[in-house]
C-alpha cells in the first residue's frame, strides 16, 4: 500500500515492547515478565489518523553487536527491512542502561522516536526524567508513555509519523567520539571501507568500522564473504590496535568504546535530564523478596514447594471438570452411535472423531489449570528467579541457566510444547549449549503427553495421581539433564558460557493477564486438537478400517452367528435384536455369544487393516517392552503428534468392541484388557515420555540446527526410550508387577 | 604509544582504572573479584576481566569501570544478584570472578 508506514519497536528486554505492540495493534501477543519471550520479530497493522501503519515487534536486546540471536534478529531486520521509523522503548526507571542501545541506534542512523516507558514506576522510585530536555540533547522526539495503560500512545504515533514523513531525518548516523586514537583508527577504517565499497550497501561505514573494533562475528564473517582482501586489510588494522591496547592497558577496544558511550550518556543525563528524589541505593520490595526467595537454603525449598503446589492445585482442581467433560463426550458418543445407521460413516464419526479427537479435548480443563499455574509464575517474575537458582544445577550438566525457560516452555512444569521450547533456545549464546538444550527439551512432558500420562496414571496408579505426576515430571528432568551431560561430554564438548541475566521486578499478576495467557495456550491446544489431531485421527481410523475383512471371512462370521442363533427359539432371537439389554436368561446367553463373535470379527478386521498389519509387524520387537500391536498403532501415530496416542488407543480399543454396548472410559477398558497391567503401563509411560519428538518438533529442530541433528534426535530418543521401556517391563515382569 | 599517551587519550577510562588501583592499596578499600566479597552493600566496579565477549556483554548491561553496584544476594559458590543502574542482574561465578570491585562503604 502506498500510504503505509513501516515502524519497528525496539529496546531492552522487559522494557515493554510487546505490551505497547498489543496496545497499538490490538493483538494478543504473549507478554511475559521474563526476558527473552520475544525471540523473533512479529508484525501487526493498525491505522492512526487515516494512515495505515505496519508495526514490527523486535526481540529485546542490550546492544547491536551480535552476541546473541535476538541481537542478530533485531539488527538484521533494521538493516534489511529499513523501517521508516524505529520506536525505541526506553525504561524510564533504568534510563542510563537503556540509552546504551539508543546510542547504537543513533550510530546506525535509524530514524527514531524514543518512547519513555514506565514513567509511573520511575515516579514511584523518585526518578524524574525531563523528556523535553532529553529530546533537545539527543535531537530526536521523546514521548513519555505508560504502555500498560496506553497513556501517551497517540502522541507517540503522531511523532513517529512525523519522523517517518521527514526525509531529512532518514538514516543519518551520529558520530560519538571514542578518543583521539580510536577515532583516528575509525577514520582510516572508514576511508578503506568507503573507497572499496565494503558492505556499504548494508551498513554505514562508521558503523562497520566500530563493529570491526568490537569484534562482531557476524559482520566480520559477512565481510570475509563479500570482499576477502579488504576484510583482511581491515582485520589486520584492527588487530594492530587491539593488540596494542591489550599490551598497554589490558583492555580490548570494545571496553573503551563502551566507556565512551556511557560517557556520552552521562554527559546527556547530567544536563538536567534525570533527578533522583530518593537515595539511589534504596532497596525496593522486589529486592527484599529476592533476599528471601533466592537464599541458598530457603530458595530451593520455596521453589520445590511452589512447583509441587502448582501440581497439587492443577490435579485436584481439574479432576471434576475433566470427569464432567469425559462423561459428556461418552454420552455424546452414545447418542450419536444410537442415532446413526450402522456402517462406515457411523464408525468414522464414533471411532475416528468422537473417541479420537474427543479423547484429546477431554483433557482441556487439566491443561487449562496447568497453564494458569505457569502464567502466575511467569507474570509474577518468579520464573526468572527459578532460572537463576537452577543455573547452579544446570551448570553441572553442561547447560546454562537460560536453558530453564526452553525446558519450562517445553513442559518442565508439565503442559508446555516442545515447538516454542525449541525456538526459545535462541536466547542461548553458546551454539553447543544451545544444541544440547535443543536436543533435550523434547524429553519434557509437553501438553500432548499430559493426557497420556493422566490416562495411564489414572488407570493403573490412581492412588496418588498428583504424586505420580510429580514423580514423572522429576524423572523427565533427570533424564533430560543426564542426556545433556552425555551430549556435552561427547558430541557437544566445549567450555560453558557465563550466566548473566537481568531479573524482572516482581509484579502482582493481573487476572486479565493470567486469563489471556492461559487462554492463548489452551486455545493453541484446542486448535491443534480440532485441526491436525482431527485429521490424523480420521487418517488413522481409515488405516484401522481398510482394507477390512474379505467377503469370505465376513460370510464365515455370519455363518457362526446363524449357527448360534439356530440353537435358540425365534422369540428369544427377536427379543435380543434391537435391545440394549436382554430380558430373559436365554436371551442374555444368546446376546453374550453373539457379542463374542462380533468382538472376534472386529478384532480380526483391525488386525487385517493397514494399521493393524503395521502394528503386528513391529510386535516381534515391541513385545520385549510389553506392547501389543494395538499399542504399536498408537505409538506410530504419536510420531505425527503425541496427542494422537490417546485418540488412537481410544479408536483401537473402541473398534475392537464396536458392538459391546459398553461406553466404559478408555482407562477402564485398558485396565480390563489382558494385555495391559502395571508393568506395561509403566513401560508405555516411559517410552511415550522419551521417544522421538513429534513431526512438527523435528521440523523445528531441523530449522534451528540441521536435518542431521533432527534425525539424530529421532533415532537417539527412540532407541533410548525403547531400551528403558524394555528394562522396566522385564524387571516388572520378573518382580511380579505384571 | 606509551601508557602516558594512552592515559592522556583515554583519560576517562584509564583514569577510572588507575584511581581504583591507587586507592586499592589501602586494605580497607582492597580491590577483589565480586565473587570474593564477603558482605553485601555498595561496590564500585574497577575492572572487567576475562573473555572478550563477556566483557562486551557486561558493558551492554551497564557493567563498566566506575559504575556503582549494590550486592543484594551472594551465595557460597560465588553466584550473586546485584542492582545496577536501577536494574537487577544475576551473575554466575564465572561472571562474578571477572568483575573487580572495591567497597565504597
Amino acid at each position: 500500500m502506498k500510504d503505509q508506514i513501516t515502524m519497528a519497536l525496539a529496546g531492552n528486554p522487559n522494557a515493554g515492547k510487546t505490551t505497547l505492540f498489543n496496545q497499538l495493534t490490538g493483538a494478543r501477543q504473549h507478554v511475559g515478565n521474563y526476558p527473552g519471550i520475544t525471540v523473533d520479530h512479529k508484525e501487526g497493522r493498525f491505522s492512526h489518523t487515516g494512515r495505515e501503519i505496519s508495526l514490527t515487534d523486535l526481540p529485546g536486546t542490550y546492544s547491536l553487536t551480535a552476541y546473541s540471536v535476538e541481537e542478530l534478529v533485531a539488527r538484521d531486520y533494521l538493516v534489511n527491512a529499513k523501517p521508516q521509523v524505529v520506536i525505541n522503548i526506553v525504561d524510564a526507571s533504568n534510563l542510563e542502561r537503556n540509552l546504551y542501545l539508543t546510542c547504537q541506534f543513533l550510530e546506525l542512523g535509524v530514524p527514531m522516536v524514543i518512547a519513555l516507558n514506565m514513567i509511573d514506576v520511575a515516579k514511584d522510585r523518585g526518578i524524574e526524567v525531563k523528556a523535553d530536555r532529553l529530546a533537545t540533547l539527543l535531537g530526536i522526539p521523546v514521548v513519555p508513555i505508560i504502555a500498560r495503560t496506553g497513556l501517551g500512545k497517540n502522541r507517540l504515533i503522531d511523532e513517529a509519523i512525523a519522523v517517518a514523513s521527514d526525509s531529512r531525518r532518514n538514516w543519518q548516523p551520529l558520530d560519538i567520539s571514542y578518543g583521539d586514537d580510536l577515532d583516528e583508527t575509525i577514520m582510516s577504517l572508514m576511508t578503506e571501507i568507503d573507497q572499496k565499497g565494503f558492505l556499504t550497501d548494508i551498513y554505514p561505514s562508521r558503523f562497520t568500522a566500530i563493529k570491526y573494533l568490537e569484534n562482531d562475528d557476524q559482520i566480520m564473517a559477512r565481510g570475509r564473504t563479500a570482499k576477502p582482501a579488504v576484510a583482511e586489510t581491515i582485520e589486520s588494522l584492527v588487530s594492530q590496535v587491539s593488540g596494542h591496547l591489550v599490551k598497554t592497558m589490558d583492555v580490548f577496544p570494545e571496553a573503551i568504546i563502551a566507556d565512551h558511550r556511557y560517557g556520552f550518556i552521562k554527559s546527556i543525563i547530567r544536563q538536567g535530564v534525570l533527578t533522583h528524589k530518593f537515595d539511589t541505593d534504596r532497596l525496593y520490595a522486589s529486592d527484599r523478596i529476592d533476599k528471601i526467595v533466592t537464599n541458598r537454603l530457603l530458595g530451593p525449598i520455596i521453589m520445590l514447594t511452589v512447583l509441587f503446589g502448582v501440581y497439587k492445585l492443577t490435579f485436584s482442581w481439574s479432576e471434576l471438570p475433566v470427569s464432567w467433560l469425559g462423561s459428556f463426550i461418552s454420552w455424546f458418543g452414545d447418542v450419536v452411535s444410537h442415532n446413526l445407521p450402522d456402517g462406515l460413516f457411523k464408525s468414522m464419526i464414533t471411532s475416528g472423531i468422537i473417541h479420537g479427537a474427543g479423547g484429546v479435548l477431554g483433557f482441556v480443563p487439566l491443561i487449562m489449570f496447568m497453564f494458569f499455574g505457569i502464567a502466575i509464575l511467569e507474570d509474577s517474575g518468579y520464573l526468572a528467579r527459578v532460572a537463576f537458582m537452577m543455573d547452579r544445577i544446570f551448570r553441572i550438566f553442561g547447560l546454562h541457566g537460560s536453558s530453564v525457560m526452553p525446558f519450562i516452555i517445553s513442559g518442565g512444569i508439565a503442559g508446555g510444547c516442545a515447538v516454542p521450547g525449541v525456538l526459545a533456545t535462541r536466547t542461548l549464546r553458546s551454539p553447543k549449549e544451545r544444541l544440547a538444550t535443543l536436543l533435550t527439551v523434547p524429553f519434557m512432558n509437553c501438553g500432548a503427553k499430559l493426557p497420556v500420562l493422566a490416562l495411564l496414571i489414572g488407570a493403573f496408579f490412581s492412588e496418588n495421581k498428583a504424586r505420580y505426576m510429580f514423580f514423572f515430571t522429576v524423572l523427565t528432568w533427570v533424564v533430560a539433564l543426564l542426556s545433556a551431560k552425555f551430549f556435552r561430554s561427547t558430541v557437544l564438548r566445549g567450555e560453558p558460557t557465563p550466566f548473566v541475566m537481568e531479573l524482572p521486578p516482581y509484579r502482582f499478576p493481573t487476572l486479565q493477564g493470567l486469563l489471556i495467557h492461559t487462554w492463548e495456550r489452551t486455545w493453541q491446544y484446542i486448535k491443534k486438537a480440532g485441526s491436525v489431531i482431527l485429521g490424523i485421527s480420521v487418517l488413522i481410523w481409515a488405516m484401522m478400517t481398510f482394507p477390512g475383512l474379505s467377503p469370505d471371512r465376513i460370510a464365515a462370521f455370519d455363518q457362526q452367528r446363524k449357527a448360534v442363533k439356530a440353537g435358540f427359539p425365534a422369540d428369544i432371537i427377536s427379543e435380543t435384536e434391537g435391545k440394549k439389554t436382554a430380558g430373559s436368561e436365554q436371551a442374555a446367553r444368546l446376546a453374550e455369544q453373539l457379542s463374542i463373535i462380533d468382538g472376534d470379527q472386529a478384532e480380526e478386521a483391525l488386525r487385517n487393516s493397514a494399521a493393524g498389519r503395521l502394528g503386528i509387524a513391529f510386535e516381534s520387537v515391541s513385545r520385549y517392552a510389553g506392547f501389543d500391536w494395538r499399542t504399536n498403532i498408537a505409538l506410530i501415530g504419536g510420531f505425527a503428534a503425541k496427542e494422537v496416542i490417546v485418540s488412537t488407543l481410544g479408536t483401537a480399543y473402541s473398534m475392537g468392541k464396536v458392538d459391546s454396548k459398553e461406553s466404559a472410559s478408555l482407562g477402564q477398558r485398558l485396565r480390563q484388557d489382558p494385555h495391559w497391567n502395571k508393568g506395561v503401563a509403566l513401560a508405555a509411560l516411559l517410552f511415550i515420555m522419551f521417544y522421538s519428538p513429534c513431526f512438527i518438533t523435528i521440523i523445528c529442530i531441523a530449522r534451528e540446527a540441521s536435518w542431521k541433528w533432527a534425525f539424530f534426535s529421532m533415532v537417539f530418543n527412540t532407541v533410548f526410550a525403547f531400551v528403558m521401556a524394555v528394562g522396566v517391563y522385564q524387571i516388572g515382569r520378573l518382580s511380579g508387577l505384571g | 604509544m606509551t601508557f602516558k599517551q594512552l592515559n592522556h587519550t583515554y583519560c576517562c577510562f584509564a583514569g577510572k582504572v588507575r584511581k581504583c588501583l591507587r586507592t586499592g592499596r589501602n586494605d580497607a578499600e582492597k580491590i577483589m573479584p565480586l565473587s570474593k566479597i564477603g558482605h553485601h552493600g555498595r561496590k564500585r566496579i574497577c575492572k572487567i576481566t576475562g573473555d572478550r565477549k563477556l566483557c562486551a556483554r557486561m558493558a551492554s548491561l551497564g557493567f563498566h569501570p566506575g559504575e556503582e553496584v549494590e550486592l543484594l544476594c551472594r551465595e557460597n559458590d560465588s553466584r550473586c544478584i546485584l542492582k545496577i543502574q536501577g536494574g537487577t542482574v544475576s551473575l554466575d561465578n564465572t561472571a562474578s570472578n571477572n568483575i573487580l570491585v572495591q567497597s565504597i562503604e
